[in-house]
């Protein structure tokens, strides 16, 4: 009981936003995407869509089901590649570097761009395998203290390292969802990548795990480029400095999120954030 | 013609049944005050039931006495001698009448006892089915009757006609189970009267396997060792998932993760026609393509490799399960969730890594199972091991020599002159049981280890 009382305190804390609203606006820009489409077969997903997302900043993607957010979301690692019939159009350029290059190297684009997905996924091995997963994988680590020195930062980061220290050899999956969503944020950061992205990280949670992944955003947005998809408005109101609103595949607004949500300029942002449409 | 007369009765009586069942029922919806419990078709199938299943079962007491009753009466058609007769005389005495009734021919001018009996058996034959057709209808007729007059508002007929369907289909659940367990009996039963014969530790880890050194009935049994056969059977099926089971596998792999949906569409049926070659093919294809040119191989590099052999009966075998294998770890892969694999790309892995390090340990309890179940199919295999083989059931260790399996033996022993009180065709009994048990064994772990793998993701 009283772990959860310090957890909630805790949590408060993150509420007042600690960066100055306008200083996001100030912030270099990490990824730009220009004029992306998206079709699924022959159905279009996206309609243009153009938009800067600033360094170490937490930018949310809001919207009603089915507007294209998680889409979106999947065009900046091309995960959509993976989606059969899937095909992209436009342009999206982290730190100048177009990903849609056909030169580029999918798996080291992946390796800078981590993703935490909407269910917690960790792979059926270990806790520290799930972890190592990736190092291993792009080969990050020399040797074997190497590879434990990562994997226990990674967990450091991620907030978990204390609750699963004794237990790093127990299955991955025996862990609650939201120490589970913990893990996958571990494992992202394990390969060391500049931006992070969420896709409702927190829907498959209950409200105190939830508390503790906001709190741990609102840390990691000090060394990580984070963009998140969520379905809750309180939620982006609470974690991200810029927010951009989706409806039917197109962007229809986007900018500092205090803005956004105190005095929208289009009507459907306002009619959604007033729960009028969604 | 009977068969017909009887199906026509049974049909008129169904639709007459459920037609009044359900008029009645309807007019007491039609009547505003009354709430009725259950549709209007649940107390027509209900009424159906009740008229028809009466009606079933007295044709089918019939079905099973009327032999007895009938032979007997013919019996007492014929002079009183013939009950002297023995078993065997008075069964053909029977046939002889039944012959002539029918008016097909017999043998030999028939006698006058023999016509006059014959006659009267021909009108009695009619008499006693319109008796039992006009029972069944009586009798359906009161059923209906009877549902008929229960029918009311407050008749719970759904529950009836649910209670009715379970019954139906315990019924049919419980005639596999029986079957199942009449041919274990029956196996049990006349592999217990072989190790009358023969000791069971003689059998079981005997080395030599010759039935026929001497002929029944001459004092010596023969010998009826089962390790050359277990041994044929084992390395054919080792031989066999060698090259299933790697085939198979990685066909699933490429058509789940790597074929795009065009190719898929193609390579799926033809893998899957694959399955559907009748296994007797298969032998002659081994016998005829795949024996020889492995003994040609052979010579080419100077190895011995005989034309009918282990090898040939289990490559062909492999050949024959590669698409057992294949859609079975297709399904399976298919199970592992797409988060894994989306999670495992997402860290920068590539397909292969993917597949490797996350989706094959995911799946492998299921492709375990696959592989148990295919090879319990490999050990069952009977076709291309009696054509391919070479039919040698002598201990050997040498692949490229001719072998003999267990399958095959049963089949040798049971063709020809099988005399069922003999060792010789006894064994069969003792194989087939050591087979039943075999196979019984891998599916029992194979759906063990299946199911664990569903839990996992549920
Ligand atoms: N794999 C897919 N195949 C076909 N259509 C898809 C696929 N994924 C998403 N869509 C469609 O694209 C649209 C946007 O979906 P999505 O990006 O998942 O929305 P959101 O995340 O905002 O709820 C929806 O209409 C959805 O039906
Ligand atoms: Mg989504």
């Amino acid at each position: 009981m009283d772990m959860i009382a310090g957890k909630i305190k805790l949590t408060s804390k993150t509420v007042d936003q600690s960066m100055n609203p306008l200083d996001v606006l100030e912030r270099e820009t990490r990824l730009s995407a220009r004029d992306v489409t998206v079709h699924y077969g022959d159905k279009q997903a996206l309609f243009g869509i153009s938009i800067d997302i600033p360094d170490r900043a937490v930018t949310s993607f809001i919207g009603p089901s089915g507007c294209g957010k998680s889409t979106f979301l999947r065009c900046i690692n091309r995960m959509n590649d993976t989606i059969e019939g899937a095909r992209v159009g436009g342009s999206i350029k982290l730190d100048g570097d177009d990903v849609y290059d056909p030169n580029l190297d999918v798996v080291e684009l992946r390796a800078r761009v981590g993703m935490v997905f909407q269910k917690p996924n960790p792979f059926p091995k270990s806790i520290y395998e799930n972890v190592a997963y990736g190092p291993k994988i792009h080969g990050l680590a020399r040797s074997r203290t190497d590879l434990d020195e990562i994997v226990v930062s990674s967990l450091r980061k991620a907030g978990l390292f204390e609750e699963v220290k004794d237990r790093l050899n127990e299955p991955g999956t025996s862990l609650s969802g939201g120490q589970q969503q913990r893990l996958c944020i571990a494992r992202a950061i394990a390969v060391g990548p500049q931006v992070i992205l969420m896709d409702e990280p927190c829907s498959a949670l209950d409200p105190i795990a939830t508390a503790i992944i906001e709190e741990l955003i609102d840390e990691l947005r000090e060394n990580y480029t984070i963009v998140i998809v969520t379905h809750s408005m309180q939620q982006a109101a609470r974690v991200s400095q810029k927010t951009a609103f989706f409806h039917l595949g197109k962007l229809i607004e986007e900018g500092v999120t205090e803005d956004i949500f105190t005095n929208p300029e289009h009507k459907q942002t306002q009619d959604y954030i007033m729960g009028r449409i969604g | 013609m009977n068969a017909l007369v009887i199906a026509a009765l049974l049909l008129v009586l169904l639709t007459f049944s459920y037609q009044v069942g359900w008029s009645r029922s309807r007019k007491l919806a039609g009547n505003k005050s009354q709430h009725l419990h259950s549709r209007p078709i649940y107390h027509g199938v209900l009424a159906a039931l009740f008229a028809v299943l009466p009606a079933m079962v007295i044709i089918g007491i019939w079905a099973l006495f009327s032999e007895q009753v009938t032979n007997s009466f013919i019996v007492a058609q014929l002079p009183p001698e013939t009950a002297q007769l023995s078993q065997m005389q008075l069964q053909a005495a029977i046939a002889r009448v039944k012959a002539i009734a029918s008016g097909y021919g017999v043998v030999g001018e028939p006698s006058a006892t023999e016509v006059v009996a014959a006659q009267v058996f021909a009108s009695y034959q009619q008499i006693s089915f319109l008796a039992v057709l006009a029972a069944a209808a009586a009798i359906g007729a009161g059923g209906l009757f009877w549902a008929q007059r229960r029918i009311g508002p407050r008749l719970r007929a759904r529950t009836e006609v649910e209670i009715f369907v379970r019954i139906a289909l315990m019924a049919c659940s419980a005639v596999a189970i029986v079957t199942t367990l009449g041919i274990v009996l029956s196996l049990l039963s006349d592999a217990l009267r072989f190790f009358s014969f023969i000791n069971p530790l003689d059998f079981f880890f005997g080395t030599t396997w010759n039935p026929r050194f001497q002929s029944a009935g001459t004092g010596s049994a023969g010998e009826y060792g089962l390790l050359p056969l277990l041994w044929g059977t084992v390395m054919i099926s080792i031989i066999a998932m060698l090259v299933a089971v790697p085939i198979g596998l990685m066909s699933a792999i490429y058509l789940s993760q790597y074929a795009d949906e065009r190719v898929r569409n193609v390579v799926k049926p033809i893998i899957e026609v694959l399955a559907g070659i009748p296994t007797i093919v298969y032998g002659f294809f081994a016998l005829v393509t795949v024996g020889p040119f492995f003994a040609a191989a052979g010579d080419a590099v100077g190895i011995d490799i005989n034309a009918t052999s282990a090898l040939t009966a289990g490559v062909v075998m492999g050949i024959m399960i590669i698409p057992f294998i294949s859609s079975l770890s297709d399904d399976i892969i298919a199970q592992v969730p797409r988060a894994m694999r989306d999670g495992s790309l997402g860290l920068g892995a590539t397909q292969s890594e993917t597949i490797r390090n996350v989706l094959l340990p995911a799946a492998l309890p299921g492709i375990v199972g696959a592989v148990l179940l295919a090879v319990s199919r490999a050990i069952g295999e009977t076709m291309i091991v009696v054509l391919a083989a070479g039919n040698s059931p002598v201990l050997r260790f040498n692949p490229a020599e001719p072998t003999s399996t267990v399958t095959v033996s049963i089949v040798n022993q049971l063709t020809g002159d099988a005399d069922f009180t003999s060792p010789q065709s006894l064994v069969a009994f003792a194989l087939g049981l050591t087979l039943f048990a075999m196979t019984l064994l891998l599916n029992v772990m194979a759906l063990y280890i299946v199911r664990k793998f569903r839990e996992q993701y549920e």
